[in-house]
């Protein structure tokens, strides 16, 4: 008798425990889950506020530039052609040595208006953001009227990927070597007087949906990097 | 005849038994492979935002503003996942996320190849348009995507792992071995 009334009393008993850790369980999973997503949200809003603070803002174009201060204008022909370079780009530099040349021709004939773009796409290729400060120079060298010049100084001592790229000292010596006098190009590069332009370039660039260097637009449309393709295109569009 | 059934009888047993022991550490190497894919994913990508706003905007899919909103909370949210599977928090919950955010990477790679972009995924730091005449690995980065949904999926069913926060944290309640 007394067995029999105590069984049934005791499996209601461990029901009522497996019940209980069944409910702790559901509990645990559902603030552990809670946990987890609060972590990932608050992740993801310390991204956008990080990108949010470090947003170009003010910034002051360098003489020689376009009026939305995108990039530096050289020639004043009917064809607009737009080139986008970063200067520790390898293929940059290639299509420098072979349309470079055909470009300052096209200028010189009065055919087209260029637009160069010195963006800063490739950060990651140096341990020095040599891309940014590389197009902060170039905006000095332009502020003096000597941008394309210096573009090409630059292309031809083109630091390799993955290296430190040039230091400040160099910079200002690539600029000696094209004739630009000392201590206000020194003083322009050393503060990186146009690196918040250097961001509007490259900011306004991927606004465009530019996504890589070098792009050249003719007449607004793109078209290979290459000279042939370039004077076909002026020549269409022309 | 008798011998012979038993023998079966037990090896089945024994594959079994072999099966759930090796289980949790299985599941142990899924949950610490698919944190350091999120930590080497986000590691990669969070010393340069702007070029990870970039990476999403080559894919041409949402307006260049979304992208850098996109482009910039990425990386964290993979670092912090990949801490939460580190540690072993609500890991069947972090491996659902995974496998949705990876089919998401999948369906973007995918679409960006039927479109005939010519870009780099930006899975691990770079992104954007590949330079001419290279040719887009859109194959490697699909399949490489859909290994790391395989562990995500092993996770998603079998999350429980001995060494992690939520073992400790089932140990403490006193619940007991269960799966949940």
């Amino acid at each position: 008798m007394t067995d029999r009334g105590k069984k049934p009393q005791r499996r209601p008993a461990r029901v009522v425990r497996e019940q209980m850790a069944r409910e702790r369980r559901r509990k645990r999973t559902l603030w552990t889950s809670v946990g987890a997503v609060l972590v990932l949200v608050v992740a993801g809003l310390i991204g956008w506020a990080v990108s949010a603070s470090q947003d170009a803002g003010d910034f002051t174009p360098p003489g020689g530039a376009n009026s939305d201060g995108t990039g530096i204008v050289l020639g004043s022909g009917p064809v607009n052609i737009d080139v986008y370079e970063d200067f520790i780009c390898p293929i940059c530099r290639q299509f420098e040595q072979q349309a470079g040349g055909t470009l300052d021709q096209l200028i010189a004939q009065g055919k087209v208006r260029v637009t160069y773009h010195p963006v800063a796409f490739l950060n990651r290729f140096s341990s020095t953001e040599y891309s940014t400060r590389s197009s902060a120079a170039s905006g000095c060298a332009a502020q003096s009227g000597k941008f394309r010049e210096y573009a090409k100084a630059l292309f031809d001592r083109q630091p390799p990927e993955g290296s430190a790229g040039l230091n400040d000292d160099e910079l200002v010596n690539v600029a000696t070597s094209v004739g630009l006098a000392g201590d206000s190009f020194a003083a322009c590069v050393r503060e990186n007087t146009f690196e918040k332009w250097t961001e509007h370039v490259t900011e306004e660039a991927s606004r465009a949906g530019v996504n890589g260097t070098p792009t050249v637009l003719v007449a607004g449309k793109q078209v290979q990097a290459s000279a042939e393709a370039i004077t076909a295109a002026v020549a269409a569009a022309g | 005849m008798i011998v012979t059934e038993r023998n079966t009888a037990g090896a089945r047993g024994l594959g079994a038994n072999r099966w759930m022991v090796a289980r949790p550490w299985l599941a142990t190497a899924a949950r610490l492979g698919l944190a350091a894919v999120w930590l080497v994913a986000g590691g990669s990508k969070i010393g340069d935002l702007a070029a990870s706003g970039r990476a999403v905007n080559a894919y041409q899919i949402f307006p260049y503003d979304l992208s850098v909103v996109i482009g910039a909370a990425l990386p964290f949210v993979e670092i912090a996942l990949g801490l939460i599977l580190l540690v072993g928090l609500a890991t069947r919950l972090a491996a659902g996320i995974s496998a949705f955010l990876l089919v998401i990477f999948i369906a973007g790679i995918a679409s960006a190849w039927a479109r005939g972009l010519s870009i780099d995924c930006g899975c691990f730091g770079s992104g954007g348009d590949l330079a001419a005449g290279k040719d887009p690995t859109y194959g490697t980065e699909v399949l490489r995507d859909l290994g790391f949904l395989v562990l995500a999926g092993f996770l998603l069913v079998w999350p429980r792992t001995p060494i992690s926060m939520d073992a400790a944290l089932s140990r403490n309640t006193g619940e007991g071995d269960s799966d949940d």
